[in-house]
């Protein structure tokens, strides 16, 4: 499925996913689109775009991860990677594309999606390190006893090389691990990004009173 | 306003003491020239005019010579024993408006001008301040007033210029989304379709890109917040030098460090991407990662290039590259923080400038 408010844009991009073998089983320009067409196709990835007609691809991804919770989000954007594309990723999106790859590039990164695996630039991962380190100095000063997650010391190890430009087989070579568990371990801390997005979310309606009507 | 009230004061003053004085016919007619003079004030205070420093100046010298025409009204016994004619409460007048539009200094020598005449028609001055607490009251007046005047006008200034920012920058943002919306997407499109097309067309393609890349950087340059007085966004000022060869990871939120230090990190940052460009091979890409530990700020500047080989440091202090590694050293050293260079043949460098926050 592939949701962008740009007609000509969305309808290049289904047609290239249709020639490289793919399945494109729904459209839509907006978020509201997006749930209703997911909840009915329940497809395998959605490739989002982070500025719609009636929102925002954060929005969205939630919206659409939550009539379709087997789908897996790809954003597709042409804006640099700032805190939009962590708000979807948090919401639960497990890939980050910009627009200017190659044709050859988002096939594949489609693939990778549909099999569950991490797809990310270094941008992503300057992005989800300063989201860890802003957890944790809330954790130093917020109330004690609260169960917001951290990354390993491997973790953030292999964040760092990813922000600074290796590739998962460069940083693997160099960590002597397999490729697969960089991706894993990238993805890992994507999960709990989006984890701890929930406990934030659940205790802001709590404390506001929201859980209650 | 406290110009009416001390007319209507100066009123009652001179029902009260005209008898008393020697010319009473042309104590009436200096009272008429008072008011005229109160009701230009007002006039020109209202019309714009009257705010000038001219103006005020013209002000002082009227309440200076009323003052002194006591002499020709009034006995050295009654001046003496009384305030001066016009009344103290109307002379303040213009030590308020001195004070109000040149500040508390000008606002107090005015009320120094003013206790001066009294002084002269008096003959004396009292040095007893606990009985006439005239001067310290002209003083503190025009001191007082003054600051107050001054605190007023600066929070003005700086509410008119927070409010043009404002403006500026919700500008900013609506051509940033119609840039966005409109022409990058159809540049992203010609130059995806030109490189499947292929041939000529893939020239255009690139053409295309290069300003797809351009535009999408512009707008998103255009989102950067002028640095907020004395501190400065390290990743904000990196991300501008972000193009198809140079690569920059930055946390969501801003690392704001005190704007001087930041304007010499970015320096020591600017040298190793510098240095990238012109010593690691033409096909070197540059990553810069900026990452916010709290109590320190660390700038990776890693790239993909030659490196530096073994044995060719001789070779490197004579292309200059050791000359900017010691000066990116240098000035790291000097902002108390660290620079660490971790460089092999064939595997690029990569510079680590970690910096501790104050």
């Amino acid at each position: 499925m592939v949701v962008d408010d740009h007609p000509i844009w969305r309808d290049a991009v289904a047609r290239d996913l249709e020639d490289d073998g793919f399945n494109v089983v729904a459209t839509a320009d907006g978020v509201a689109a997006a749930r209703r067409r997911a909840a009915v196709v329940q497809p395998d990835v959605v490739l989002m775009d982070m500025r719609l007609s009636d929102g925002d691809g954060a929005q969205a991804t939630g919206e659409v991860l939550a009539v379709s919770p087997s789908s897996r989000i790809l954003v597709l954007s042409a804006s640099d990677e700032r805190e939009d594309v962590l708000e979807a990723v948090k919401a639960g999106a497990t890939g980050y594309l910009v627009k200017s790859a190659s044709k050859q590039e988002l096939g594949a990164a489609v693939r990778a999606t549909a099999e569950g695996r991490a797809v990310f630039t270094p941008g992503l991962a300057g992005l989800v390190l300063g989201e860890y380190r802003r957890i944790a100095q809330v954790r130093r000063t917020g109330p004690p006893g609260t169960s917001l997650p951290s990354l390993t010391e491997r973790e953030t190890e292999i964040l760092r090389h990813v922000a600074k430009g290796l590739t998962a087989k460069q940083i693997a070579t160099r960590l002597s691990l397999s490729h697969r568990t960089i991706e894993n371990h990238v993805q890992a801390t994507f999960r709990k990004l989006q984890v701890a997005n929930r406990v934030e979310l659940a205790r802001y309606a709590i404390e506001h009173g929201l859980d209650k009507e | 306003m406290f110009r009416l009230l001390s007319c209507i004061y100066a009123l009652g003053f001179q029902i009260a003491i005209n008898p008393a004085l020697d010319r009473p016919v042309i104590g009436w007619a200096l009272f008429a020239v008072l008011i005229a003079w109160s009701v230009a004030c007002a006039v020109a205070y209202l019309q714009g005019f009257g705010r000038r420093p001219s103006w005020v100046l013209a002000e002082i010298v009227v309440v200076a010579a009323l003052i002194l025409s006591t002499e020709l009204i009034a006995s050295d016994q009654w001046a003496f024993d009384n305030q001066s004619w016009p009344t103290t409460l109307w002379a303040t007048n213009a030590t308020i408006s001195a004070a109000i539009v040149s500040g508390p200094i000008v606002g107090m020598l005015a009320g120094v001008v003013v206790m001066v005449a009294s002084t002269v028609v008096k003959g004396f001055f009292n040095f007893d301040l606990g009985r006439n607490a005239t001067i310290v009251i002209e003083l503190a007046v025009g001191l007082a007033v003054g600051m107050a005047a001054q605190t007023a006008r600066r929070a003005h200034a700086e509410l008119e210029q927070a409010a043009r920012l404002a403006a500026s920058h919700q500008e900013r943002e609506r051509l940033s989304r119609q840039v966005h919306d409109g022409a990058i997407q159809v540049l992203a499109l010609v130059s995806r379709r030109g490189r499947e097309i292929g041939g000529e067309t893939a020239e255009l393609a690139e053409l295309a890109g290069e300003q797809e890349r351009a535009l999408r950087r512009l707008v998103s340059s255009t989102e950067i917040e002028p640095a907020l007085g004395t501190t400065a966004d390290i990743g904000a000022m990196l991300r501008q030098r972000a193009s198809d060869r140079v690569s920059v990871s930055l946390p969501a939120d801003p690392v704001l460090l005190d704007a001087d230090v930041a304007k010499e990190l970015y320096a020591a940052a600017a040298n190793a991407l510098d240095n990238v460009a012109a010593h690691a091979g033409p096909e070197a890409h540059a990553y810069v990662l900026v990452e916010d530990l709290g109590d320190s700020v660390t700038v990776s500047i890693r790239d993909d290039g030659i490196g530096i080989p073994d044995g060719r440091l001789v070779d490197a202090v004579g292309e200059g590259r050791i000359g900017v590694a010691k000066s990116i050293v240098g000035r790291m050293n000097w902002l108390g923080g660290s620079a660490k260079l971790n460089t092999g043949p064939g595997s690029g460098t990569e510079w680590e400038l970690t910096l501790p926050r104050r």
